[in-house]
Order: C-alpha cells, then structure tokens, then sequence
C-alpha cells in the first residue's frame, strides 16, 4: 500500500486544481487522511493533557488507554473491511451481546452449572459469524442497503442476548483466571492489547495479501468494473460480514470478561467510537479507501481523548458533545476535497 | 504489416438488432496481424455496438465471428479476455485506488497462479505487470498508485491491462482503442501515438476516433460505418478526407427546412457568453442568444458542448469568462438563480436528472416552478392536477393519465412532461435543450420541435444541443460548431446559402 493517499478527481492531478484553495485542501486531506497527520495529532493530544495532568503520562494509565483501546480496536478491524468496500456494519453492539452472553453462560459463571472451556470460546464466535453471515447474504443476494440490514442484526442479536440473560440473576465469571486474563500484563502490556494487537495483524493481512481484501478494495471504488472483471464480488461481500460479525464476537467476549459479568449492552457505545475512528483513519465511507493502521490509530486518537478529558477534570457530561464534534469535523474534512458542484451525498 | 499475415479476426455477415432497430447490419471484416484499423462514423453509426460484439458485451443476432482461427462464441466479457480481445474503453475503467500492476493483473491473479490459497504473491504480480509494461515500452513503476497518476499514464495502463490478458501465447492480442484521444491533450495524443506504433509489433488494432486527420495519420486502413453498415473500407493510402465524409454521411448533400420566420439579430441577448473557459472542456466560448433564436451547438462527444450547456445552466463551474442573462453578468451561478432568472435545461440523461420516475405528470410538472399552483407554503393538489392535464392534453401524452408514476411512461413521452415541467412558466426567457430528441422517434421528435418553436415564437432564447446535423439545420438560426472545446466555425443560417453536411462534419473532426 502507499502511504500518501491523494484524493481523485476525475483526471486525478487535473481534477484537483479546481476545487478550493490549495493550502487549506493540503491542511484538510492530509490533517485527516495521511497516517503522519494522525500521529501528529495524537502526539499534540499526548503532550497537551500530559500538560494539564501529569498523571496522564504515568505508565499505568497508559496500560490502561492500552486496555480500553483493545474492544474497539478488535471492531475496527472488521468495520474497516465493511467500510472500504463502501458498506456498512452497524450490527457490532448487538452481536457483542450475543457472542459475550452466549460464552459467558458456557463458561465458570454463577448462574449456569456448565464449562465448556474452548468449546465456550468456539460456539460464541461462530455465533458472532453466523449473524454476520446473515446481514452479507440478505445485503449481497437480496440487494438490500448493508445499512438496514445490519441494523436489523443489531436487534437480531441483543434479542437473543435478551433471551438468553432472561429473568434470572446476573451471571459473574467465577474463574478468577478468566476475569484476571484481560489486565494481565506480558512484557509490560494487557493481555487483551494483545489479542487485539493480534487481530490488526491478521486484519492487515487479509486487506493487504488477500484476494478477499484487495476485492473489497476494488469493489469500493467500482463495483461495476469489479463485476465486469469477473470478480466473486457477492462471496466477498459476505465474506466481509462475515469476518466483521466473527470479530465482532471476539470482541464480545473480550468485553464480557473484562467486566466480569454478563451484560446485554455489554457493547453499548462502542458503535460511535469504531464508525468515527475509521473515518478519521481515512477510510471514506464511499469505499476504497483507508486501512487497517489508520483505522487503529482513528481508535486510539479516540480512547485517549476520551481518558485524557477524564483526567484533565473536564465534566464528563461534555464528553459526548465534543465526540460528537471531533466527527463532525473529521467527516468534514474527508468529504472535503470532493465537496464539487452537483455531487449527490446520500 | 505482411500481406500474407495470418487473420486475426475475421467477421462475416454479424448482425446485431435492439426492438426494430438495426444496429449492426450484416458486417464482414478481416484484420491481420500486426495491423492498424481505423474504425469512423457518426454517432449512432453502430460502432459501439460491433466493438461491444468483440469485447463479449452484446452477443450477435446473426453471423460468424473468428478470432486467431477459432470461432468466438463469447457468453460474456471474461469469454472475449480470455479470447485475447483486450478494450481500452473509452470511460476509463481502473481502480484508482489500486496499484497499477494490480490493475494490469487483476483478471490473471487466480489463473495464472499469481497468488496461492487466496494470498497474494506481491512479488510476482509487481514483477508480471512490469513485464507488460516493459513489452509496451511503457516507463512506469508498477506499484504507484493509479490515482496518483496522470490521465495518459492511466490511459498507458489500461493499454498495459488490455495487452496481458493473452493466456494463448500463440495467438495475437487484438487490442480495441474506443476513442482514446477524445479527452487527450496534443502532448498526450503523440504519446498514444508512438504507443500505438509499438502495439502493432506484437498485436491487431483497432483505432475508434472521430478526428479523421488521426484515422489518417495513425491507421494502415480506415473502415467507415453509416446506419449500422460497412460503407467504406479502404487503405489508408490514397484515401482522402472528402471520400470518407461522404462514406460518413447521407447522401443528401444539403439540407435547408427552415420553417418559421427568422427572428431578428438586434435587440438585447437573452444570454450572452464571452470567453467562457473550463480548463479541459471548453475554451474561450463567445455567443448570444437573442428572444426567440435558436443556436445549436454541434460538435463530437467531447467537444466541450455538453459541460458549456450545463454551465450556462449553472449545473458546471466554469474557470474564467462571463455570463450576461438579460444584459447582467451573473456571479456565483447555481441552479437556484438560473431558474429564478428563467433559465430551463432538459438533460440527455432524462431518466436521472430529468425527472423523478416515482412522482406522477402532476408532481414532476410542479417540481420547478411550484409557485403556479401553491396557496402560502402549501401546494394545491386539484391546481397541480389541472396545469398538469392542461400540458397531457397540449403535448398528446399518452396515456393521459396525469397520476400513473411517470416511470411508466415510454421514453418519449417521458420527454413530452420533463419539457412540460419547464415550459410551465410564463416567465421562460432561455431553454437548453440537451439531446433533446435522443431515442425518440419521429412522431414524438416532431411534437418536442413543434413545441420548441412555439417557445420561440413567444420570445424564449434557445440552446440547442442536437443528435444530428440534420437537427441543427432544421432548427438553428445560428449553429456553433465546436472542436476540442474551441468554436471552430459559425454559421449564421439566416445569410448562409446552401450549408452542406459534410462542411460541418468536416469542422468537427
């Protein structure tokens, strides 16, 4: 992949000279859009609330933005392959709650007398797919908006987490090993930044040495030449989903063992952090563009804001608001070389 | 190219027909290797359709074709690619967000084992793509970023893709060009020139363009279609302009039915441009256009008349140069203020910027200017229903059902109400007609002329973008014909004599 993203007018260089005034287009793609800009901006953030609390800076709250990090930097993953081929993947907090509901009932918890041990892991997570699988097929085969159906799923899944957590008491992880694994520390970092650091690996992987990615690729920026290249496009539509609902699993599970207990919101929030980090990583939500590294570091600029707000004492009534303005801002800025004349956003 | 070398495509008797039109009629043809055939003819003339016969895009009705000695019955476009039929299309068709030798090996990348278990072998593919640029004697690097290139790197890349797909090393690539110069620079023309000169080392190809001076220049012979037929298929020695201009058009040599009374030259201009200028797609444009006149802008596709139209209409940017309606320049035009001042545009592409397919008459003729049936802020329903059955009636849309979603109507008289939705205001003063004719037949062509002329007759300022020369003379008052974004003649139809077909081709091309 290159790393200086442009963006494309219709004759590319020639395109680009129509629109705006060449110094703010420069500020605005590659403050959004270039990884370097987005490292700038975290070092900016880092310095400035390393300003206001010294305590920001100390190694344990960075293991711990690290741990906070790791359940949204698992969804970004799969939502950036969503993303690049220009659908999208709102299901993630409804199979979160599935997936972690369904292993922690299967695990040592309070409330149900069963340990399945791996078998737990295994079944959640191809429960996680399987919904993932169905929002690809009914979007790919049916031609219905990714939007809605994975809404749907989004219901789909809480409702099975609903089902399953029922009427009766809370179930508690009762393996202390379990619940502990997650803030373990190996070489100085969390288990759980592990795995997800593990999954951006295998994320990087599938989009850059894959026909399965650089289709997804390809199809976000023509689906019509894509077909016309003979190209399985609605086996990697599905397949997109797929991965991002088994992700999304994993994901859940995470979630649940870092708090402990099962949840049926357990994923509740992470949907407005995953969608904005992407978009501020560069990926548009046209398709065809972003990657996995830009994604991630999107997550991270994320997580730190919202922990060094925490620790600069900033009321945290305000912190949706100014999450809500940072997308503002980012998409802005994204859309902002292609804003000409008569383009239809929908 | 060798007399005796092998034929690398041969055509006999191909036919090709949409409803009762006849698109290819019975065609035979033969290119050998290593030659260079120009293919010409007027829009409409059925060269997209026989190139989209060799790329496996439409199937033929009738005939045989034979490409390398076997009998090529493509099902589809990987049928023809595989085939070694390679299309550079003339809409580029790259993924600007892959890498270039990702563009060039995309269709090899599962055939030829570039990657394995559905992983790719980076180094292959850079390495196959490098080869193919190298084969063509292009210098690029093949893994920049195709959105990072220029338009004829992409356009070297496209070539580059069009030249790999040739698994039978024994067979020659027959390589179609489909009007490759159309939005090229004169730089950029020489480069695809010299290209072009290397391809016929190793491969047949066929040229399409319009500019016959590049025909001429690039092609060893030049075929020429009119009404879905070969009319002309000669070497290129020896041929001149004029034979194939009379190849290209009908044999009526001139056309003169003017039949209203001209409207003056004097007077304020509706609409008046100077020195219009869009980097790219037109150049330096000047024209008025007075109360009741009618000036065509004709010209190729790709002669700037188009993206001219749609910025008088506010719908484009343009870079320098004014716009006067009713003797104001206009700063920061939209579309708003265009129709605030009376302007009206009816798009060529009817069916998504003309009208809304889901609203019923009623509904898409209230869309511009619902101020005629609207109390305050709310629309009146039976006023709408009765402006719009006053236009059915006027106009003979069929069926007169002014509440069936117009959708459902044919494309014709589709026309008929996205017309009627402009010409629903009183206060009308220019009307750009954009292809107005295009898929109509004749009875429905000659209602939308009838009804242009009578906006004329009552004061409004015409431009008219036509389908053929024959419209313009028809209707014009003026015509304009464009060249690569420049005016390159004008005709004032009210002095001019007899004003020949061939004259205005010949300036277009």
């Amino acid at each position: 992949m290159t790393s200086v993203m442009h963006e494309d007018g219709p004759r590319g260089a020639a395109g680009m000279k129509r629109n705006g005034s060449a110094s703010m287009r420069r500020l605005f793609a590659e403050g959004a859009k270039g990884p370097i800009g987005l490292l700038a901006a975290l070092v900016v953030l880092i310095v400035v609330f390393s300003f206001l609390n010294p305590r920001f800076a100390s190694i344990e709250n960075l293991q711990n933005v690290l741990f906070q990090v790791s359940v949204p930097l698992i969804l970004v993953v799969g939502a950036t392959l969503v993303i690049q081929m220009g659908s999208i993947d709102l299901s993630i907090e409804g199979i979160m709650g599935a997936a972690g509901m369904t292993w922690i009932l299967l695990s040592p918890n309070t409330r149900t007398m069963i340990d399945l041990g791996l078998w737990a892991w295994l079944i959640a997570l191809v429960l996680g797919m399987s919904l993932g699988l169905m929002t690809g097929v009914i979007y790919a085969k049916l031609k219905v908006p990714s939007f809605v159906v994975s809404l749907g799923t989004w219901y789909v899944g809480l409702g099975i987490a609903i089902l399953l957590y029922g009427n009766n008491s809370l179930p508690s992880l009762t393996s202390e090993a379990l619940a502990r694994w997650p803030t373990g520390l190996t070489l100085g970092l969390p288990h759980a930044f592990w795995l997800a650091a593990l999954v951006l690996l295998f994320g990087l992987l599938i989009s850059n040495y894959t026909n399965l990615g650089r289709g997804l690729m390809a199809i976000g920026n023509n689906e019509p030449i894509a077909r016309m290249s003979g190209m399985p496009v609605n086996v990697y539509k599905i397949g997109a989903f797929a991965i991002a609902g088994l992700l999304g699993g994993l994901a859940g599970i995470l979630a649940t063992m870092q708090l402990g207990s099962g949840s049926t919101d357990i994923g509740f929030g992470q949907l407005f952090v995953v969608i904005p980090a992407a978009v501020i990583g560069g990926t548009a939500l046209g398709g065809g563009e972003g990657g996995m590294i830009r994604s991630a570091l999107g997550v991270v600029l994320l997580i730190i804001l919202n922990n060094g707000l925490v620790l600069a004492g900033v009321d945290p009534d305000y912190q949706s608001g100014v999450f809500g303005l940072i997308l503002l801002f980012a998409i802005i800025a994204v859309a902002w070389p292609e804003r000409g004349r008569l383009k239809v956003a929908k | 190219m060798k007399p005796d070398a092998p034929v690398v495509l041969r055509l006999t008797n191909v036919s090709r027909s949409f409803g009762k039109i006849k698109a290819v009629r019975s065609v035979s043809l033969e290119i050998r290797k290593g030659e260079v055939i120009g293919l010409t003819g007027e829009n409409g003339a059925g060269k997209s359709t026989l190139l989209k016969i060799l790329a496996g895009i439409e199937r033929p009705d009738e005939g045989r074709m034979e490409i390398n000695g076997k009998v090529a019955n493509f099902k589809g476009p990987n049928d023809a690619l595989k085939a070694g039929v390679g299309v550079v299309h003339q809409e580029q068709s790259l993924f600007t967000n892959l890498t270039v030798a990702e563009n060039i090996e995309h269709q090899n990348i599962e055939r030829q084992g570039l990657s394995r278990f559905g992983i790719h072998d980076w180094g292959r593919i850079n390495r196959e793509a490098q080869k193919v640029l190298e084969k063509i004697g292009v210098d690029l690097d093949s893994r920049t970023r195709v959105g990072d290139l220029g338009f004829v790197d992409r356009q070297m890349v496209e070539i580059a893709r069009a030249v790999s797909v040739n698994p039978d090393k024994s067979g020659t690539p027959l390589i179609i060009l489909d009007e490759p110069t159309a939005v090229l620079e004169q730089a950029e023309v020489e480069v695809l020139e010299r290209e072009i000169r290397k391809l016929r080392e190793f491969a047949s190809v066929i040229f399409v363009s319009h500019r016959l001076d590049e025909v001429l220049r690039i092609c060893d012979r030049v075929v020429v279609m009119r009404h879905g037929e070969l009319t002309s298929d000669r070497l290129t020695e020896g041929v001149t302009k004029d034979e194939l201009f009379r190849a290209m058009v009908h044999e009526t040599p001139s056309v003169a039915m003017r039949s209203r009374a001209a409207p003056s030259k004097e007077g304020q201009a509706a609409i008046e441009v100077r020195n219009l200028t869009r980097h790219g797609r037109f150049d330096n444009v000047s024209f008025a256009v007075r109360p009741g006149e009618i000036v065509a802008l004709v010209g190729t596709n790709g002669s700037g008349r188009g993206a001219l139209a749609r910025a008088l209409f506010g719908a484009e940017t343009f870079d320098a140069g004014t716009i006067e309606v009713n003797g104001k320049a206009v700063s920061r035009w939209t579309i708003a203020k265009a129709v605030r001042a009376g302007l009206a545009y009816v798009p060529a592409e009817r069916k998504v910027e003309g009208m809304i397919g889901g609203y019923p008459g009623t509904r898409n003729i209230a869309l511009v200017h619902p101020e005629h049936a609207r109390v305050g802020p709310f629309l009146r329903p039976r006023k709408m229903a009765h402006i719009a059955q006053q236009w059915f009636n006027r106009l003979g849309v069929s069926p007169n059902d002014i509440h069936q979603p117009l959708a459902q109507f044919s494309g014709g008289n589709q026309q008929k109400v996205v017309l009627a939705k402009w010409l629903n205001n009183p206060e009308l003063k220019v009307l750009i007609l954009d292809h107005p004719l295009r898929g109509l037949d004749v009875g429905v062509s000659q209602a939308v002329n009838r009804e242009i002329r009578k906006a004329c007759d009552n004061g409004t300022a015409v431009v008219l973008i036509p389908d053929t020369i024959e419209e313009a003379l028809e209707m014009a008052d003026e015509i304009l014909v464009l060249k690569d974004g420049r005016v390159s003649a004008r005709h004032d139809m009210r002095s001019a004599g007899e004003l020949d077909v061939r004259e205005i081709v010949s300036e277009m091309v």
